[in-house]
This record gives C-alpha cells, sequence and structure tokens, in this order.
C-alpha cells in the first residue's frame, strides 16, 4: 500500500517529535531538570508511529515503557506529557501518573508498571466494546520480553474464544532489560505462538520500515474492526536507546548498535520522501526546526504549570 | 411485609433484579453458568452466555478483564471461586483495579465487583478454605463488604453493583443455606453502616461474616450468666464504620475483635488500633483479639477446628476482657 504526501509527511512528523521529545528528555535529565528517568525508544519510532497510524481516536489502546512514541502516536501531545512528568497539576492525571502516562480522551487507557498486568484488561477493553457494539478496537502493546509474562496465555485464549476485536502487537527490539531476549525466551520468534490459540499472525520482517509496519497492522485492525477476531503481529526492531538512562550498558556489542544505527527508521523514511520528492531536505529541516520548537514550548508550559497541593493527595482515589 | 429467604438466594435474586434493570450489568467467572454454589444458577436462561460469561481458569485474567470492561462503560460482576484465588489475582486487584482511577487523576472510573467465597470448616484444605478479605483492606482504592445475613448480603451487594468503584464482596460457604428476613421491596445497605446485630451493656464484640453468629451464640450463653454483650457487625471493612464501633465501645468499656482467619496484621489488629488511638480513653481493659493461629489450614477435622475460632474461645475472651 502506498501512502499519500500529506501522510508521509504527516507520520515522518510524528517520528521525528518522538525523537525530539526523548533527546530532550535526555537532556533535562542531564542537566537535573527532570528525576523522572527515561526508557527511550530510539530506533523503534516506526513500530509505535506504525501500529499507532491505523487506529482511530476512539480505539483503546494499552501502550508500553518504552518512550512516548505509541502515545504520540495515539495524539497525546507534548505539552500534556511533559506536564505529567514534571509531575504538575496541568497533567492529565495531575501529577499521579507520572510515567504511567494516559490520555483516554485519545484512548490511551494508562500505561501499567507492571508488566503485563494490561493483557486482560485490554480483553476486557475490546470486550467491552463487543458487548456495547461500538465498533471499537483494542490494541495491546507490548514488548518481546513482556510476552512471557503470565497473563498473555488466558488473554491469547479468552480474545480468541471470544472473537474479540484486538490486536496484540508485539515489538520484538532484541532486548528485555539488560539481556538479549533469547537468554530467557526459548523460540526466535514471539508471533507463532498465536497459533496455539488458533488466533492468526503475522511477523513483520522488517520493523523500521514505517510502511510496512502500517501495512501489517493495519490489516489486523480491519479484521478485529471486522468482527473477525484478534490478530498477533511482531515487529523486528532494536533498541539503539539503553534499558533506561543510566542503565550499566555494556551489554549490547557496539557494532550491533553501530549496525542498527545505519537502519535508523527516521534516517530510512527521510531518505524515502527526498527521493519520491514528496518534499525537499530543506523542507524536512523546516519541519524538524518546527518540532524542536514544539517540544521546547510544551516543556516551558510544563515548568511553569503549578505544583499539586499535599491535600490533592487525596484526589481522586475514589469515584 | 418481610419475607424469608436463603443467603445464596439473596445473592441470585440481588443478581437478577440489577441485571434486568441494568443491560450494562454482567457476569463473567468459572462455572458462572451452572454455578457449583448456586449463587448464579439459572441466571443465564433469562439473560444468556454473553452475559453469563464462563471464562477459563485464570483469575487474573477474570479480574483484569472486568478492569477493562468497567473502565470502558460496562458493570462486570466477576467472580472468584475461592477467596483463596483472590491472591492468583493480587496485582490485578491490589495494584491495577485499586489504583487506576488515582493514576490517571479520575480520567476512569472502574464501577466492577469480585464476588467471592471464604471460610473453612469443609475439611477442603489449605486452598479452598481460607478467608482473605483482611489482605485487602491494605491497598487502598478498594471497598470491601462482608455481608452476615440474607437481608445483608441482598443489600450491600445491590450497593456494591451500584457503586462507581471496585467492590469486593465475600460471601462465606456455611453462611448459603441459613435463612433470614428480607423487606419485600427493594432496598440498598449503604457503605460503612454497621450494624448492631445484639444490644449490651458490658463487652463490646466486632465480629463479620460467620463469627458474626458465633459471637451471637456466645452472647446468648454469656447472658445467662447476666453478662450482656454487644455484637457488632460493621458490614464492610473499606469503608469502616468508625463511630458505630466507638460509641459501642464507650458504653462498654471493652472490646474484642473476632474473625475467622489468623489474627496477626488481620481485621481485628486494624479495629484494635483505631479504637486504641481514637478510643482510649473509653478502654477499661486491654483489647483483646480472636483470630486464627499463625498457620496454613489445615486437613484434619480435629486439626481444622483448632484453627477455626469458635464459641469457646470468644466466651474466654470475653472473660479476659471482664478481668
Ligand atoms: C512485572 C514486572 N516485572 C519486571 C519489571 C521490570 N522491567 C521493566 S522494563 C523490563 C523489560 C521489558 O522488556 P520488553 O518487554 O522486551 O520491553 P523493552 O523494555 O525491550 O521495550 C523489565 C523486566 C516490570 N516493570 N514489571
Amino acid at each position: 500500500m502506498a501512502f499519500s504526501a500529506e501522510e508521509m509527511l504527516a507520520l515522518y512528523r510524528k517520528m521525528l517529535l518522538v525523537r525530539r521529545m526523548e533527546e530532550k528528555h535526555g537532556e533535562l535529565l542531564a542537566s537535573g531538570d527532570i528525576w523522572m528517568m527515561g526508557h527511550f525508544g530510539t530506533g523503534q519510532e516506526a513500530v509505535a508511529i506504525g501500529i499507532t497510524a491505523p487506529l482511530k481516536k476512539e480505539d483503546y489502546l494499552f501502550p508500553t515503557h518504552r518512550g512516548v512514541g505509541e502515545f504520540i502516536g495515539k495524539g497525546m501531545v507534548p505539552k500534556d506529557i511533559w506536564a505529567e512528568y514534571y509531575g504538575r497539576t496541568t497533567g492529565l492525571a495531575k501529577g499521579k501518573g507520572g510515567l504511567h502516562l494516559s490520555d483516554v480522551r485519545v484512548g490511551l487507557m494508562g500505561l501499567v508498571g507492571s508488566l503485563g498486568a494490561d493483557f486482560a484488561v485490554a480483553v476486557g477493553t475490546a470486550l467491552s466494546s463487543k458487548m456495547r457494539g461500538t465498533g471499537q478496537v483494542t490494541m495491546i502493546y507490548f514488548g518481546d520480553g513482556t510476552s512471557n509474562q503470565a497473563d498473555f496465555h488466558p488473554s491469547m485464549n479468552l480474545a480468541a474464544l471470544w472473537q474479540l476485536p484486538i490486536v496484540f502487537a508485539c515489538a520484538n527490539n532484541q532486548y528485555s532489560e539488560l539481556a538479549h531476549y533469547r537468554e530467557t525466551t526459548s523460540t526466535e520468534h514471539i508471533a507463532p505462538r498465536a497459533a496455539g490459540y488458533g488466533v492468526p499472525w503475522k511477523i513483520v520482517e522488517d520493523g523500521n520500515d514505517i510502511q510496512a509496519v502500517y501495512a501489517a497492522t493495519a490489516e489486523a485492525v480491519d479484521r478485529a474492526r471486522r468482527g473477525e477476531g484478534p490478530t498477533l503481529v511482531e515487529y523486528k526492531t532494536y533498541r539503539i536507546a539503553a534499558h533506561f538512562t543510566g542503565d550499566p550498558g555494556g551489554y549490547q556489542p557496539k557494532e550491533e548498535i553501530e549496525e542498527w544505527k545505519k537502519k535508523d527508521p527516521i534516517d530510512r523514511f527521510r531518505a524515502r520522501i527526498i527521493e519520491q520528492k514528496v518534499a525537499t531536505a530543506d523542507d524536512l529541516e523546516n519541519m524538524n526546526r518546527e518540532v524542536i520548537a514544539e517540544v521546547e514550548d510544551a516543556v516551558k508550559y510544563a515548568q511553569e504549570s503549578p505544583w499539586p497541593a499535599p491535600e490533592d493527595i487525596y484526589q481522586d482515589l475514589y469515584a | 411485609m418481610t419475607r424469608t429467604i436463603t443467603y445464596q438466594q439473596a445473592i441470585n435474586e440481588t443478581l437478577r433484579q440489577e441485571m434486568e434493570k441494568d443491560k450494562m450489568v454482567f457476569i463473567l467467572g468459572e462455572d458462572v453458568r451452572v454455578s457449583p454454589f448456586g449463587q448464579t444458577a439459572g441466571l443465564v436462561e433469562q439473560f444468556g452466555k454473553e452475559r453469563v460469561r464462563n471464562t477459563c481458569i485464570a483469575e487474573s485474567a477474570i479480574v483484569g478483564t472486568a478492569i477493562g470492561a468497567a473502565m470502558t462503560g460496562m458493570r462486570p460482576v466477576a467472580e472468584i471461586m475461592f477467596a483463596d484465588f483472590m491472591y492468583l489475582a493480587m496485582d490485578a486487584i491490589a495494584s491495577q483495579a485499586a489504583s487506576w482511577r488515582y493514576m490517571t487523576g479520575g480520567q476512569v472510573k472502574l464501577p466492577l465487583v469480585i464476588r467471592t467465597v471464604s471460610g473453612a470448616g469443609w475439611a477442603m484444605g489449605y486452598n479452598h478454605s481460607q478467608s482473605t478479605e483482611a489482605s485487602f483492606m491494605h491497598p487502598p482504592g478498594l471497598k470491601i463488604a462482608v455481608p452476615s445475613t440474607p437481608h445483608d448480603a441482598a443489600g450491600l451487594l445491590r450497593t456494591a453493583i451500584r457503586d462507581d468503584n471496585p467492590v469486593l464482596f465475600f460471601e462465606h460457604k456455611f453462611l448459603f443455606p441459613t435463612s433470614g428476613e428480607v423487606p419485600d421491596e427493594e432496598y440498598a445497605i449503604p457503605f460503612g453502616q454497621a450494624d448492631v446485630k445484639r444490644q449490651g451493656k458490658h463487652v463490646t464484640v466486632v465480629a463479620t461474616l460467620l463469627m458474626v453468629h458465633k459471637a451471637l451464640a456466645a452472647a446468648d450463653e454469656l447472658s445467662q450468666e447476666g453478662i450482656e454483650v454487644e455484637v457488632v457487625d460493621p458490614r464492610t471493612l473499606t469503608p469502616l464504620d468508625k463511630e458505630t464501633i466507638l460509641a459501642s465501645v464507650k458504653k462498654t468499656g471493652r472490646l474484642v475483635t473476632v474473625e475467622e482467619s489468623r489474627a496477626r496484621n488481620g481485621v481485628g489488629a486494624e479495629i484494635a488500633a483505631m479504637v486504641a488511638s481514637e478510643g482510649f480513653d473509653f478502654l477499661d481493659a486491654p483489647i483483646q483479639r480472636v483470630g486464627a493461629p499463625d498457620v496454613p489450614i489445615p486437613y484434619s477435622p480435629p486439626l481444622e477446628s483448632t484453627f477455626i475460632p469458635n464459641e469457646d474461645r470468644i466466651i474466654e475472651a470475653v472473660r479476659r476482657v471482664l478481668g
């Protein structure tokens, strides 16, 4: 499938925004301006943006801890992200969530800290939209490491049993925390596990190609929306970033990182855009400047936002 | 007008009535269609398999599914077959259901109920006999109902289903066949309202679930000696009706707490701490806690009955606080 010029530029801009957001986060950490550690998704932007692009605003997404990619992809705006990261009252969770971002208005139901705790919750939102007959699709996004969590199994089983409108999207970035995933995962591929549940699956070999990511995901989302049940899609990619800012490092071979930097999804998409004459290098540089300004403005908005008052600690516990 | 129904019927008909009223209410859990204890029996004929939904054996996923459904407009009533199995869903209950609203700054609400069955005495051993309610008093964001009569079961379940927050609803297996009066008309019992099950002036006994009945039996016996025990049933542990408990202790000056599970870190520990800090001046004697010993629940009947608190131990504790 081919994107229109407009779509290409919109997706490119989102990928760029994700990269600049996370770079900024790194700078703010280094300068001591923000204290929340980052789990960046550098090198995985094509997956995060490519999987969210086929979703509608009202679809539900359960995101991962790896950076802001899918949040931006699903429509959360930088100032809402920074306000929450800064722990201010202007954050959508009023500073109570921090990295556990949510924006229910755009179907971002919340990031859980206990990996895998949202597999069944996603089954629940999918069941709910099926029972209410709303046509909404749920996507649960998770890493290769998280695929080994216990709830993966009953969630796949129930999603298949009930033919729920859900997409299981697995970013295989080859690392699970501080070790290569093959140290702790018995098989090379995650997606074929779906066959055990009678669920169709697909592997996107080049998860750094946003068009490939989009095409496979759109097919799965459409299937779900047509009421044909769940799909598991695995995207092969690579985590260029450390697991978290300040991790000990050294466990990813340098040459491996260098190899993957050459396959940077943003560089590749940029080359394609220029080659197809959708935009010039200058246009894209202008876009980059705009994106940087947007990030700076959003950070400033957060920094200038008020802190919660101590008594706010008791708000929002019960409905 | 009133009529007499069993505890099991109270639960069954309240579920039916609430499902008739609100299409968003649905039941999910293991074997809820046929229902081993009968609480959900016969509902599938009226509401169909979509709303009386059998799940696979996966407690964490049952609760997780309920959470997702609740945050998107449904009102799930999940069943965990035995209170022991609540621990398989511990993260889903204690971290996710309890905190999701708070972590999103109030962007979602979670109108869900988790019904479960507790209680020892059926010689079912350590994984089908526990009373686990105390474990859930620690995480914030949950509500906990512990009905001891058909009247309380129906009234509290109605409130639970209509509440916009996660509610844990503990049923006791020995109470299912017990009967009691309920009003003919529909009623709901607000959470956080204890019920004084027996008036007395010498000692306050706070008890829940089956222990309410043991406390009442103990009170009958003590009454023959002129000792008048007041039996207070909190009915919900979160929120806890401190006022009624404190008012009773103010009157009697003496407190005994009774629970079926271990006293250590239990329901009574929290109530005793509350009374010690907010009602110390009312107390004429140290508080006594009656509960199970600090061991898993053993199988052999003489061992199991040593585990479960009985009337004699309640009577002993009452005598101790009377000095
Ligand atoms: C239940 C649970 N166990 C462990 C962790 C700690 N932890 C955070 S991220 C992570 C690695 C996850 O790996 P993967 O799912 O492959 O995602 P990636 O970090 O590679 O994006 C771990 C173990 C956690 N957050 N939750």
